[in-house]
């Protein structure tokens, strides 16, 4: 069954709820903080002789930010207090993120193909992909297939390597 | 009616009808993906066309958007996984119906209606679009402040499991879209000094990184993968009695469809489950749904892409996009040299016109290319998730430096996906936040341009009927949904009931 009003399984067991409650309180928290740093980069810009001013919006969403990351953390402070047991795989979300900032810097470097085998094989090894040689076909296949349709076929000039790809 | 005639004279060149195949095929082949709804379809192609000429990228871009929502319907019939809400309805009957073997039958309902309603649709759009356009020149900023207002907040109220969440959304989207140069006075704001936020973030990024990085992100920490595709049996064709009862429930679709998707307020979620509820209601079997009635699939479906052309009209002519693929839809307008609005159809008349007919043909070679080819869209489900995400996933990286051409924006991208996957797990909708991204800074430009204009006074905004009334119906649509929130409560507990009961 899925939930009629957002398309996303209800949280079935209470663990489920629990964790929609952290996140929701982690977010809460993390929009406070933002609400700040809008505020203060609000605070900083000149005013114009316009009516409203540059600052306008950014305070109003500063405000906004703050009063409903202040509610949704406040809806869930219950969750927020106890702790989370550590199984969940965030040690793979860590190697993901590292991975695609790993192929942001080594793409002008190493050219668009290798990078972009190199993340898919990676990120398809992450995400429990059992044979990493077939993996490694996989990506590099795709990778010459996305370099030869967009750059050379529709001229969308991709970053190329020493070795010209 | 001469306008739309060369209208398919410019789109129906050879040439362009290759780029209509070309985009209707790819976009199919993106939109069954399980996870990939139409808006990430369309922002994840949009690179693709961007080296065309206007005319052929319109052309292609009609096909990918189409494609993309009928292979949406495939994944929700056939996996049960709606990659958006508004293919959830679908997703109720359309599973029941595939797991008991009439899987066919239910994707040939869903396409023969999409094309029905699609067909309709796009008529009704070709007709009412130059008449809105007529009155919208006679906007000025108050009326689109009233307007944008009535968009956020009926968008945040309707595309979220409550208010305060789809709130959230939102206005998480307007601090993303406040980033950049202040148009006004030239001062940066949220730039932090980064020369490369100095130009804003890019819409594709937005929506590539929410959607696309969210749900890989996602799948990775909960290690799912495995999921149970129904095979398709025979070939998808409907039974004449299959006809009989599909075909009232496309056109009564259509009609929910197409109205309420052009309002400038909350795109296709409202009136497919209304079709969904209306067909329940009316029909001579109810005792069928929740368990695969095949008008719970033909009416929903059409009602989803009747409204998939209703968006387009405050879209065109209004410049207001009211769902997240509306919003990557005026980006790549935007990017093809067409600046959405009154003036448009005056201003680039051939290529609206064009357009238009580019979304009719999309609509014949969908069904042309579709029925038949259904058993390889459904292989295409067999793609185990690893393999699918990870592709997204170089495909999203594609996207981004197509798009902003720099390796900090793929940092962005990388920043903006672990957002995603937060608000993603705190139930905080996607959508909204799209929406608030493209509107928030365009509503801060009419409301700095109508106190300008009216020398700082503020009852400038409620200086003419349409606005006062457009404001009633912002406390209405603010007042009115819990309200609505209670009865669909309601009707998710008898839904609830009735697949228990069996």
């Amino acid at each position: 069954m899925t939930d009629i009003e957002e398309g996303r399984p209800l949280p079935e067991t209470p663990e489920v709820a629990h964790r929609e409650a952290r996140a929701a309180g982690a977010l809460g928290v993390l929009m406070v903080v933002a609400a700040v740093v809008v505020l203060v980069d609000a605070a900083r810009l000149r005013d114009s002789d316009e009516a409203l001013g540059p600052a306008a919006a950014p305070t109003l969403l500063g405000v906004l930010l703050g009063l409903i990351g202040g509610a949704l953390a406040f809806q869930s402070r219950h969750f927020l207090r106890t702790p989370e047991r550590p199984h969940r795989r965030l040690w793979r979300l860590a190697a993901l993120v590292a991975g695609l900032v790993a192929f942001a810097l080594l793409l002008p470097i190493m050219g668009y193909v290798v990078s972009s085998a190199g993340l898919f094989t990676g990120a398809a090894l992450l995400l429990g992909a059992p044979h990493p040689a077939r993996v490694a076909a996989y990506g590099w296949t795709l990778a010459v297939i996305v370099f030869l349709v967009f750059d050379v076929l529709i001229g969308l000039s991709l970053p190329t390597g020493p070795w010209g790809f | 009616m001469g306008d739309l005639l060369s209208g398919f004279a410019d789109a129906l060149t050879p040439g362009n009808l290759l780029w209509a195949f070309v985009g209707v095929t790819i976009g199919t082949a993106v939109g069954v993906l399980p996870g990939i709804g139409p808006a990430l379809t369309v922002a994840l192609l949009l690179p693709v066309t961007f080296r065309l000429e206007p005319a052929a990228a319109l052309i292609m871009f009609a096909g990918i958007y189409y494609g993309g929502m009928y292979g949406g319907s495939t994944t929700s019939i056939l996996l049960n996984t709606p990659g958006e809400s508004a293919s959830v309805a679908t997703a109720l009957e359309g599973n029941k119906m595939a797991r008991a073997g009439r899987g066919a039958a239910a994707l040939a309902t869903a396409a023969l209606g999409s094309f029905v309603a699609g067909t309709i649709g796009t008529i009704a759009l070709s007709a009412a679009a130059p008449l809105v356009a007529d009155i919208a020149v006679n906007f000025g900023p108050p009326e689109y402040v009233a307007l944008m207002a009535v968009a956020f907040v009926t968008v945040s109220a309707l595309l979220g499991p409550s208010l305060l969440k789809g709130a959230a959304g939102l206005v998480i989207g307007a601090t993303i879209g406040l980033v950049g140069i202040d148009t006004q006075t030239g001062q940066t704001r949220l730039s932090f000094g980064l020369p490369s936020l100095f130009d804003g973030i890019d819409v594709v990024i937005v929506v590539v990184a929410l959607f696309a990085l969210g749900e890989t992100f996602a799948h990775l920490i909960a290690g799912t993968g495995a999921s149970r595709v129904e095979p398709l049996r025979g070939q998808p064709m409907l039974s004449r009695e299959d006809f009989r009862r599909s075909w009232p429930a496309w056109l009564r679709g259509t009609a929910l469809g197409f109205p309420i998707g052009s309002l400038p307020a909350g795109g296709a979620d409202v009136p497919t489950f209304l079709s969904y509820s209306i067909e329940k209601r009316l029909s001579k079997r109810p005792e069928q749904f929740g368990r695969g009635a095949i008008e719970g699939v033909a009416g929903p479906e059409a009602a989803n892409n009747a409204a998939a052309a209703g968006v387009l009209v405050p879209l065109l002519t209004i410049g207001l996009p009211t769902s997240a693929t509306a919003a990557v839809i005026l980006t790549a307008f935007q990017s093809y040299g067409l600046q959405p609005g009154p003036q448009l159809f005056s201003e680039s008349g051939d290529l609206v016109w064009a357009l238009i007919a580019s979304l009719y043909i999309g609509n014949v070679l969908l069904l042309v290319l579709n029925l038949p080819l259904a058993k390889v869209w459904v292989r295409l489900l067999g793609i185990p998730a690893y393999g699918i995400y990870a592709g997204v996933l170089v495909f999203a990286c594609l996207g981004a430096f197509a798009a902003g051409g720099t390796i900090a924006d793929l940092i962005v991208l990388t920043v903006l996906g672990l957002l995603g996957l937060l608000m993603r797990e705190a139930g905080v909708p996607v959508a909204p936040a799209v929406v608030g991204l493209i509107l928030a800074p365009l509503a801060e430009q009419q409301l700095r341009r109508a106190l300008a204009l009216s020398e700082g006074d503020w009852s400038t905004l409620v200086s003419s009927p349409l606005t006062v009334a457009l404001w009633i119906l912002v406390v209405l649509a603010l007042v009115a949904p819990p309200l609505l929130s209670w009865r669909r409560r309601r009707v998710s507990q008898t839904l609830e009931e009735t697949s228990t009961t069996h």
